[in-house]
């Protein structure tokens, strides 16, 4: 790539650079990344999230990895030089709950592997169904997201969820020809979809909400949760029995066997729960059978904060904009928790449950700042803190040498509306931002002045 | 000689059962048939406190009851010799009560008509039963001409319960569907299902609750309104355009026939009272300014949030028929559940409505709709009083107001000369728990009450609660607002 | 003490005691010290907006508090016109679609507004103060629409605005064909099930309505003529409304995607010559940009909303910026209580995809959805004579960080921030002390139930026998 380009490219203004940018490598299939490089990134704004930010900076990217950050880092002979000054570089951002990829359109099932049959599937694994020519690929990263955690069996805007132990999430950068190339972790994360307590439904032939008794409800409740247990207890079993029992006697069971790293302990629990009660049943559940959950939604979790932080439990949240379901609760409690849960110290990390609107996760995190979370743990809790989660903050969450190279560089704040990515590096390649909304913008945006 | 004696003996006889027969055809064949004795049609009431409603107690007087109707009230009232003698010292008289919301004799809903049908009998185009209604012209869940009274059944055994608790009057109405039918005022005691009625077309239901199932029409509220307002227009219109027609046929195009049009327009042309449902404040509202729309005499049903909305009521002069159910917490709800601030303020107020109704001057009913026993009544109406009901006031909405809202109060509610001789006798203040019925008058019948059967006890074979009726909700259920 | 003094004291002390104390005049109110974004005349730093009996009275620099005033201090903060929302299903009772028939004409919002909707509320609480309150849609023509004000606490016949235009809400595409949906056994599938059917919908009920239209011109005119005995055609509630959007009294408002499908309409509405007034999510738009122009229709659209559907799989987040820069009026709407709350950040999208200027989408929530709905006279910019329908932020709306802090409707108070923080520890008493109090009733009645459980029973009382034979005890005239 001609740094000469780039030169002039930083000299533009806003929508003319990415224009420029995108011309010059609409050259390349938008899923394309060249050859691993050398990227030298300067004088910019460095966030690294591992201390201060840095002004003036210099990134050096080798290998796929950070290879050097700061003010006096050599920049190597050969290495394509960005000239980022004015600009800003953040770790990429995560989104630790999506079903990107899964699903393409929602209302055409044929498009749509977000949830199996059946409410036990511990052994179907997201980054199966994965399609890396996913359109919405491209369209998330555009907005600085660089890598996700897809989750099988959740619910979001445009995906229905359903089943109890729905699979197990993957993570993944969002460039690559193969999932081979994409995958950062395959078995990140065991999903549950924690059953609910719930007696009010809505009947259409009244239209009115029916009551159901709560003793019964109860019941079924009670029910579900030791059929959860059940499983653990046959899984533990099985692992004893494959350790020490003889291989003549072993009988191999793929759903059991999916459980097993769940109840060593090694693989986290992503725990889908909403309602107050239901955490609190959830969180004794998982602390009883030796779990290391993580409980993801926690639309209520400010209720039972104390139960949270006492047995450590980290929160990945949903969609910060949404309404309380109860009419009492105040209006802006949803997005003010993020910053109570924070303060209680408790981890905490924003998701978007859903597939188009991924694209969003800055926008949650931004509202959460608007309502008392301060900036930092803002920024932290869309790129660090899901990492630390899933066991992935080895390789991603900070810009600090030795790391994956996920960057973005930003004309701005990223939690800010009108900030734009200028550039996008996923896993130590320069990845383009052109996408499907880009494309069909520029070709309309030609179409000659119709005849009238 | 001997022929023309068995001659004559003959003709005695044969004029004997002559006269036994007329006698019996007189006074009901059936009675001499079963050989019961001959009903006592006079009656004085002595010595007793007599609570007339129409004006102040009067102490140590005597009610005079002579067939079927009160003769006369007062302390110097004079004794028909034929008259049985009940003395009434340290008793009081009351009108008999009137419970404005029941379905007693009628079917429970499971056998109206399927709501998603087009209404049955001739109608426009009315669809056969199970298909679905595309538009208001499939008339769904219409059939205004049911009239509670045609399909009384006398042998519900609620007319002994309630009555047993001085209830001599309820008006009954069938449910089911947008236009479920006529309600009836009914006396509680009776041979033939018609000796019961007082009133067969005292009042044209109506019901918000969409009867198109999910897939016909209507299925929203809002279609529910829009499908109520054509049926009304139509009925207008067929009252104008049936007489053109009739004398005109050579000038004009055939009018076709619909059922609901001539029963409806029948009933705006007597100014038969529609009850509309109407529990929330907002449906209050709603139902008044859809009765001043549609400019049809109306009467408002449900009510219990009377009490944020008394004067807007008052402005407009319609009377509420008040269901005593007040709304409380489920029996097996959710321990944990949260519970809405409107919901609790709407619990904790709901019962001083009839009280704020009195004080802004609109005239109310009470309806047990709901309830499964008179002591609930009795139970719900002290709670009432306890926020603040005049217990004067309360009596009248059992009583007089409740008869003048089901157009009734020129023959019932009082205690007056000439009045149906419905009256209740009691051991002391009716609303008081402790106070025992000893007998009630049902059209000048007799009844008395055996402690066994008080009110205070849970009725034998008593119905089991009733589902909510057709659009009243005693929740804050107004609906889903999505 | 100089003398001057003394009678200087005097006469102030006097005239203390013998004029009344002022009043705070709660109509006139002065909104000082912020950032304002009048919309239409440029951004004013440190301004004031006087307010009187509901209106804007003055906006400017140098606008000063007139004696009696109530003050609202917004210093560091921006204040703007409230949001319009142009695409609402908040404030409606017992469904949004009158889903059965294919055409619903007959159903109508503003029988059914709810004002207990916490959603009202709650889009107050993020500066929304107009909504155009639609029926869902279900149906290729659906239910006739109201435009409200958010005045939440009034009842139901205060929300609608005065003098605005009613509306009618059309559908195209999926959702009036039903594409995903199989009625269970038994039950039919409505009619339409292709895009060509939702025409053929529409065009059947205009014609209908040209024809039942015609039979009541031809019944008034021979009525006029003075002829006798006629019948009147009957009203029909469902073409009624119809009548009117032919005779321009009502507004079409039409949810639709894609491009082929909105020409459709713009066809059918030359060929029954009427107007359409908006098309609504409108996803293709920019396609047809052009055309929109032409037809002048404005558009009401999401801001990144895409691929819940296939007819939403060509939607693109720069299609607010597209089509305004084609001379499209557009405006952002949320089809959702939730997106209301945040409409003010949706449109600054526009500015990133698509290079909007921050005046142009500020006009994405207020002044446009104001001209759509004919209501731009008296909302939708910050103008004397206008009315006082504001929103204070605390800080720059198009920013993610901004926070409504107050919504004034008519210029009074709907919502403050600081006042509903601190309320809530007034409701949480409230709610626990009611609880308290059900709770302790309830136990005082069972209390009292098994107590008259244990009462022994009465023995049955020696009844005095009135003077008459018969000692039978059997209730005469009972049922048989």
């Amino acid at each position: 790539m001609n740094t000469r380009i780039l030169r002039l490219a930083s000299a533009a203004s806003t929508s003319g650079l990415l224009v420029a940018i995108t011309v010059a490598l609409l050259a390349l299939p938008a899923r394309a990344q060249n050859s691993p490089g050398v990227y030298a990134i300067k004088n910019a704004k460095v966030y690294t999230l591992a201390g201060p930010a840095v002004e003036d900076a210099t990134i050096i990217i080798r290998d796929g990895k950070i290879a050097a950050v700061g003010v006096n880092a050599d920049v190597p002979a050969g290495a394509q030089v960005i000239e980022a000054k004015g600009l800003e570089v953040y770790p990429g951002l995560f989104d630790p709950i999506t079903q990107v990829g899964l699903n393409e359109v929602g209302a055409v099932a044929a498009t749509v592997d977000v949830t199996e049959l059946g409410e036990y599937n511990p052994d179907v694994v997201a980054a199966t169904a994965v399609n890396p020519a996913s359109a919405h690929i491209p369209v998330t990263r555009a907005s600085g997201i660089t890598h996700v955690l897809s989750a099988p069996g959740t619910s979001g805007f445009d995906s229905q969820g359903g089943g109890v132990i729905t699979g197990q999430a993957s993570a993944f950068n969002l460039a690559g020809w193969t999932m081979d190339e994409m995958q950062i972790k395959r078995s990140a994360a065991m999903v549950i979809n924690w059953p609910t307590l719930e007696t009010r439904s809505f009947d259409f032939s009244t239209f009115s909400i029916q009551e159901k008794p709560y003793a019964d409800v109860k019941k079924e409740y009670d029910k579900k949760i030791d059929e959860i247990s059940d499983w653990l207890d046959r899984a533990r079993h099985y692992a004893q029995a494959k350790e020490k029992g003889s291989p003549a006697n072993f009988e191999r069971d793929l759903k059991l066997e999916a459980l097993v790293p769940v109840v060593e302990g090694k693989l986290p629990v992503l725990v889908i729960a909403a309602k107050g009660r239901d955490i609190r049943t959830a969180v004794e559940f998982c602390t009883k059978q030796n779990l290391k959950m993580i409980l993801a939604d926690g639309a209520e979790a400010w209720k039972v904060k104390d139960v949270l932080k006492d047995k450590k439990i980290p929160v990945i949240l949903g969609p910060t904009l949404q309404l309380p379901e109860d009419e009492d609760v105040p209006y802006d409690r949803p997005m003010e928790q993020a910053s109570e849960l924070q303060a209680a110290g408790i981890p905490i990390a924003f998701s978007s449950f859903g597939v188009a609107f991924s694209r969003r996760l800055s926008q949650y995190a931004g509202a959460a700042v608007a309502y008392g979370l301060p900036h930092e743990e803002a920024l932290k809790a869309v790129t660090l803190n899901a990492a630390q989660m899933l066991g992935l903050a080895d390789q991603l969450g900070t810009i600090e040498p030795g790391k994956m190279a996920n960057l973005i560089v930003t004309d701005g704040d990223p939690l800010e509306i009108k900030t734009q990515v200028r550039y996008l590096f996923i896993k130590g390649q320069l990845t383009s931002t052109e996408n499907r909304h880009h494309e069909l913008y520029e070709e309309y945006r030609k179409r000659p002045q119709a005849a009238h | 000689m001997k022929e023309s004696l068995k001659l004559a003996r003959f003709r005695l006889l044969f004029s004997l059962v002559a006269v036994i027969a007329l006698m019996g055809a007189l006074s009901g064949v059936s009675r001499v048939a079963r050989g019961e004795g001959g009903e006592p049609r006079y009656f004085a009431i002595t010595n007793a406190r007599i609570v007339p409603v129409s004006g102040p107690a009067i102490e140590g007087g005597t009610v005079v009851i002579a067939k079927g109707l009160i003769q006369a009230v007062g302390t110097s009232a004079t004794i028909p010799p034929e008259a049985w003698v009940i003395d009434g010292k340290g008793l009081t008289v009351y009108p008999g009560l009137i419970d404005a919301g029941t379905n007693i004799g009628l079917q429970q809903e499971g056998a109206a008509p399927s709501p998603s049908a087009g209404g049955r009998g001739a109608g426009r185009r009315a669809a056969p039963v199970g298909e679905i209604a595309h538009g208001p012209e499939d008339r769904p869940g219409t059939t205004p001409w049911r009239v509670a009274a045609d399909e009384f059944k006398t042998d519900d055994k609620r007319i002994e319960t309630w009555r047993n608790a001085g209830f001599t009057t309820v008006l009954t109405s069938p449910e089911g569907g947008i236009f479920p039918g006529q309600g009836s005022v009914v006396d509680l005691a009776g041979d033939r299902a018609g000796d019961f009625v007082v009133k067969p077309a005292a009042t044209l239901q109506v019901s918000f609750r969409p009867a198109g199932g999910f897939f016909g029409f209507p299925d929203s509220l809002m279609g529910t309104i829009a499908y109520i307002r054509q049926v009304l227009d139509d009925s207008s219109w067929y009252a104008q355009a049936e007489p053109i027609y009739d004398s005109n046929p050579t000038k004009n195009q055939r009018i076709p026939y619909d059922r609901a049009e001539r029963v409806i327009s029948q009933a705006l042309r007597d100014k038969q009272p529609f009850v509309l449902p109407a529990n929330n404040s907002v449906q209050i509202l709603r139902g008044l300014r859809l009765a001043d729309e549609w400019k049809i005499p109306t009467v408002l049903y449900g009510g219990q949030q009377g009490y944020a909305v008394a004067d807007a009521i008052a402005a407009k002069q319609v009377p509420v028929i008040v269901t005593l159910k007040w709304p409380e917490r489920p029996k097996d709800a959710d321990p944990e559940a949260e519970q809405t601030l409107r919901d609790l303020r709407f619990r904790d107020r709901a019962p001083g409505t009839p009280a704020a109704l009195a004080k802004a001057g609109v005239k109310f009913a009470f309806a047990s709709d709901g309830l499964a026993a008179p002591k609930d009544i009795f139970k719900n109406a002290k709670k009432a009083i306890d926020a603040g009901l005049a217990p004067d006031a309360a009596l009248r909405a059992f009583t007089i107001d409740a008869a003048a809202i089901l157009g009734v109060g020129d023959r019932l509610g009082t205690i007056e000369p000439g009045k149906i001789a419905n009256l209740v006798v009691t051991d002391g203040d009716i609303f008081n728990e402790k106070t025992k019925l000893k007998d009630v008058f049902v059209d000048g019948s007799w009844f008395e009450i055996h402690p066994e059967a008080s009110p205070q006890k849970a009725p034998h074979g008593g119905e089991e609660p009733k589902p909510e009726r057709a659009g009243a909700s005693s929740t804050l259920d107004s609906g889903v607002s999505r | 003490m100089k003398n001057s003094t003394i009678i200087l004291a005097l006469v102030v002390f006097v005239a203390s005691a013998v004029l009344p104390a002022r009043a705070q005049n709660s109509n006139t109110i002065l909104i000082q010290n912020a950032t304002i974004l009048t919309v239409t005349h440029g951004n004013i730093e440190h301004g004031s907006i006087l307010i009187r009996d509901g209106k804007i009275a003055a906006v400017g620099a140098d606008v000063k508090a007139p004696e009696g005033a109530t003050v609202i201090d917004a210093a560091g903060q921006f204040v703007a016109p409230g949001t319009v929302d142009c695409h609402s299903h908040i404030a409606i009772d017992g469904g949004v679609n009158e889903g059965g028939p294919s055409v619903s004409s007959m159903a109508r919002i503003p029988d059914v507004l709810n004002p207990d909707d916490i959603d009202i509320y709650r889009d107050l609480a993020g500066g929304v103060t107009e909504a155009n309150v639609l029926h869902g849609s279900a149906n290729s023509i659906g239910g006739q629409t109201v435009v409200i004000k958010l005045r939440w606490g009034k009842p139901a016949d205060q929300l609608p605005f005065e003098g605005a235009m009613p509306g009618i809400k059309f559908a195209l595409g999926e959702n009036p064909k039903r594409s995903g949906f199989r009625p269970p056994a038994g039950v039919p599938q409505r009619y339409p099930g292709t895009r060509m059917g939702v025409e053929e919908t529409i065009r059947q009920a205009f014609t209908d309505a040209r024809e039942y239209k015609k039979q009541w011109d031809d019944y008034n005119q021979r009525k006029a003529a003075g002829e006798q005995n006629l019948i009147p055609p009957q009203r029909n509630v469902t073409l009624d409304p119809l009548v009117e959007v032919l005779e321009g009294k009502r507004y079409v408002h039409s949810h639709c995607y894609r491009a082929d499908e909105i020409l459709m309409l713009l066809n059918v509405a030359k060929e029954f010559g009427f107007k359409v007034r908006t098309f609504q999510h409108v996803l293709e738009g920019y396609k047809i940009a052009d055309e929109l122009v032409a037809a002048g229709v404005g558009a009401s659209t999401f801001s990144d909303w895409w691929a819940y559907k296939m007819e939403a799989y060509d939607a693109i987040p720069y299609n607010m910026a597209l089509m305004t820069q084609r001379g499209v009026v557009v405006s952002v709407n949320s089809d959702d209580a939730e997106e209301a709350t945040h409409l003010n950040q949706e449109a600054a999208k526009g500015m990133k995809y698509g290079g909007l200027s921050a005046n142009e989408a500020m006009k994405l929530f207020t002044l446009n959805p104001a001209i759509q709905l004919g209501i731009d006279n008296r909302v939708g910019s910050i103008e004397v004579g206008k009315d006082a329908d504001l929103a204070i932020y605390n800080h720059d709306p198009l920013s993610v960080y901004a926070v409504v802090q107050k919504t004034l409707i008519d210029g009074q108070v709907y919502f403050d921030r600081q006042r509903d923080i601190a309320q809530r520890a007034a409701n949480e008493k409230e709610k626990q002390e009611l609880i308290e109090k059900e709770k302790k009733a309830s136990e005082a009645e069972k209390k009292s139930e098994e107590k008259q459980e244990k009462k022994p029973e009465k023995k049955p009382d020696q009844k005095k026998k009135p003077g008459a034979p018969s000692g039978s005890d059997v209730v005469v005239g009972g049922a048989l």
